[in-house]
């Protein structure tokens, strides 16, 4: 099978050319979906770096009353110690806590506070941080302690806010990248049919049907990569708007920071995009091309 | 060539296009195909393209059985079959060189075959002098010659032409009839499918009629209507054929032709 690469980019290009306005449409909505299938790709990888980060952050916190006696405190100690999904635990005085409080609460709260009614604390790493709920259950309520305080519902939550935020972004980018895909399907059709007698004409003549349907399958081709290349830039200027914010913010704990990704995951990210436009044109087209061409 | 044995084609409707239809073509061949409208004739052309599968009943071309040809092959054998048709099926966009060429560029051919073989065979067909004009400035001959031209550029076994005088008048046919009559002194085999009676009594070959489907004669040097008063229309002028034209003819023309 001889096509020669100058005959298909010939064709195709003179078929873009005369479908411009269409092809403009096809190109912007495989755009639209595919800078949205890549933020939320991007989304999805941030939210797994920020949950894995804090997760290895959570402590359980078992304060114990103030007024609690010293063997009250190291019994407390004694048994968190025995659980087996405990890593380490490490006492803190109330000076210790007293000192921590003033540097985190608001200041009206911490004029109330004295080191004397300040709590004594037991702070636990844990083997699994969803084990954290097992700890609250055990200890809230026991003698001497105050309160057990477990990060893991907060970061529940916010683990659900961005799941649903990440499939709501792929459910319309999937809507968006099926109408992008009928989209190419119609422009090809229509340059199909606007050279149908070309078309008639090189069946007669013996053309094969890949010599046919080549130019039009490169023309799906070039619309779903001129698209998708405007995603992908999409992307990594989102990538690098997050990128400068993470390094001027002035919270280093805050979100945008623990959701900061590596080099290598937005260039995945941008590959995947690359393929799944050029696989949106090519199918786009083979299917328009299947319907007029067997004979 | 072409061998027909026991050809039945039903399209949708049960309007039946051929029935049980036995023919033999040999090589080198000039063949009319007559009958009225619907009696198969463009059946027959489409079969020998392989645009259509006979419902039984086997054909042959070129030394293969083309019912049993996968799919992927009917471009090459298409390839050895060159078509003409009434409406020329020209590209008006293209030039009469371009169109010509536009066959054996989709086909492969490399650009000095093409620069070698386009202008050969506009100079068989009478237009090299036209090569650069676009189908809408020739007259329905001229374009009819363009067509041919393309038909016959790959130098095809076969030509088959349906209806190709349709469209035109007496003289510019039989012009069209003796370029068609000069290619198949090449070794080419034509089938002509006409109702162009003159045309047919004129040139006095081998002639196939078909009636609704049915093979109803196959005589050599025929003519077009079955009883001997049509066969002296060769010789007068009832067909409106002008008289003429018999002085464009060369020796070896249409009439003194035979194989």
């Amino acid at each position: 099978m001889a096509v020669s690469v100058g005959y298909v980019s010939r064709e195709a290009t003179s078929n873009l050319w005369r479908n411009r306005m269409m092809t403009v449409a096809a190109v912007l909505t495989v755009a639209v979906s595919l800078a949205l299938v890549g933020s939320a790709l991007l989304l999805k990888q941030g939210a797994a770096h920020a949950t894995e980060r804090w997760q290895q952050g959570v402590n359980v916190v078992v304060f114990v009353n103030a007024g609690a006696s010293h063997s009250q405190f190291s019994s407390v100690g004694r048994q968190l110690h025995q659980l087996p999904y405990v890593k380490s635990c490490v006492a803190r005085s109330q000076a210790w806590d007293y000192a921590e409080a003033r540097s985190i609460e608001p200041a009206e709260v911490f004029q109330a506070l004295t080191p004397a009614i300040t709590p004594s604390s037991w702070r636990c790493a844990l083997n699994q941080p969803s084990e954290a709920a097992l700890i609250v259950q055990q200890f809230a309520g026991k003698p001497g302690v105050e309160h057990v305080a477990s990060p893991s519902a907060q970061i529940r939550t916010m683990e659900t806010v961005i799941h649903v935020l990440q499939w709501a972004f792929l459910a319309v980018a999937a809507v968006l990248l099926l109408s992008a895909s009928v989209l190419i399907l119609n422009t090809i059709r229509m340059a199909i049919f606007a050279r149908r007698r070309e078309v008639s004409v090189m069946k007669l003549v013996g053309a094969t049907n890949w010599f046919i349907r080549l130019p039009f399958m490169a023309e799906g081709l070039v619309q779903g990569l001129l698209g998708s290349l405007v995603a992908v830039l999409v992307v990594l200027g989102l990538y690098f708007g997050f990128l400068d914010q993470t390094k001027t913010a002035a919270n280093q704990s805050s979100l945008i920071v623990q959701m900061s990704l590596g080099a290598t995951e937005v260039t995945v990210t941008c590959i995947v995009v690359l393929v799944v436009g050029v696989l949106a044109g090519v199918i786009g087209s083979a299917l328009a091309v299947r319907r007029f061409l067997d004979v | 060539m072409i061998q027909f044995e026991n050809v039945t084609k039903t399209y949708k409707g049960s309007t039946v296009a051929l029935r049980n239809c036995s023919v033999d073509i040999d090589k080198g061949e000039f063949v009319f195909l007559v009958g009225p409208s619907g009696s198969g004739k463009t059946t027959f052309i489409r079969l020998l393209l392989r645009e259509e599968l006979p419902d039984s009943g086997r054909i042959w071309e070129a030394g293969r059985e083309i019912g049993k040809l996968p799919k992927w092959r009917i471009p090459y054998l298409r390839r050895n079959i060159g078509c003409v048709f009434q409406d020329f099926r020209l590209l008006p966009t293209k030039s009469v060189f371009e169109n010509v060429a536009f066959a054996l560029e989709v086909i492969g051919r490399p650009k000095h075959v093409i620069n070698t073989q386009v202008p050969q065979v506009l100079d068989l067909v009478g237009l090299s002098k036209k090569r650069d004009n676009l189908p809408g400035e020739l007259s329905g001959g001229e374009q009819q010659r363009v067509a041919i031209a393309r038909a016959f550029v790959n130098r095809p076994l076969i030509l088959l032409a349906d209806e190709p005088t349709g469209n035109l008048d007496p003289t510019t046919s039989l012009g069209i009839m003796r370029l068609l009559d000069r290619i198949n002194r090449t070794g080419t085999t034509v089938v002509i499918a006409t109702h162009d009676a003159g045309m047919v009594d004129q040139m006095r070959r081998r002639v196939i009629e078909l009636d609704r489907g049915v093979l109803v004669r196959d005589q050599a040097r025929g003519v077009y209507g079955l009883d001997g008063s049509v066969s002296a229309a060769g010789a007068g002028s009832p067909t409106g054929l002008p008289i003429e034209t018999s002085t464009n003819n060369e020796p070896d023309g249409p009439m003194a032709a035979e194989a």
